[in-house]
């Protein structure tokens, strides 16, 4: 039992830091219609709410958040990520959201310290 | 995202963004160029361009870990805005996001390093 703890203690957990993820987006622009004078204040607000609950989960973990949002009006948008880091100890996480209006996606790299 | 100027005393440790920046806009050129978007192809181009930009990176030998993430998006007149935010060692560790467009589609590349203890 002991040794699962630990374990825990020092793993990245996805659905935990999914879970997260999902509040902050939820809880900064949950409802809103896409409005250009405000997204930029949304993104800066999501990265940073997400960062801040991660921080209190007390792991030895850096952290990097990014999220895009883009408005719905037919345009494609395409995303990759490459990551060099151990495999073993490191994870990322990543969450698409969206409404009526707008698509929403963040993403969280946790790497062991 | 702010810029961070490092002092260049221990060049081994400091992450250098504009370094960073040049090999970056060098890989999506060589992989995107003067193509237009074709929605049967971003895939592999977003696929190339992180793997491109990764190994160059990699080859420069230094004690850092990387990520290196890609947004291709169609020019339709959509709004789009990203953001980022790091945890992280802020003396050692550094980020570098550069933004190309041709007539076509914009290209947003960004580089974390994070150095290893």
């Amino acid at each position: 039992m002991d040794d699962d703890q630990t374990e825990e203690e020092t793993a990245f957990v996805v659905d935990e830091v999914s879970k997260i993820i999902k509040e902050s987006v939820e809880a900064t622009i949950g409802a809103n219609a896409y409005q250009h004078s405000r997204v930029n204040q949304w993104t800066t607000s999501v990265v940073e709410q997400c960062l801040s609950q991660l921080s209190k989960l007390g792991k030895p973990f850096k952290y990097i958040v990014t999220c895009i949002i883009m408005q719905k009006n037919g345009a494609g948008l395409q995303t990759a990520s490459t990551c060099f880091w151990d495999n073993s100890t490191d994870g990322s996480c990543a969450v698409r959201w969206e409404n009526k209006s707008m698509y929403c996606i963040v993403t969280v790299f946790g790497l062991a310290i | 995202m702010t810029g961070m100027e490092e002092y260049h005393s221990s060049n081994e440790s400091t992450f250098h963004s504009e370094e960073a920046d040049s090999i970056v806009k060098e890989c999506i050129e060589s992989v995107v160029g003067n193509d237009d978007y074709s929605q049967s192809l971003v895939n592999k181009w977003t696929a190339g361009i992180v793997e491109r930009c990764l190994t160059q990176l990699v080859k420069q030998g230094k004690p850092y870990k990387y990520i290196v993430t890609c947004a291709v998006m169609q020019k339709t007149g959509a709004g789009l805005h990203t953001a980022n935010s790091c945890y992280w060692d802020t003396t050692m560790d550094g980020s570098s996001t550069v933004r190309w467009e041709n007539r076509t589609m914009y290209c947003v590349v960004s580089v974390f390093a994070v150095a290893i203890a």
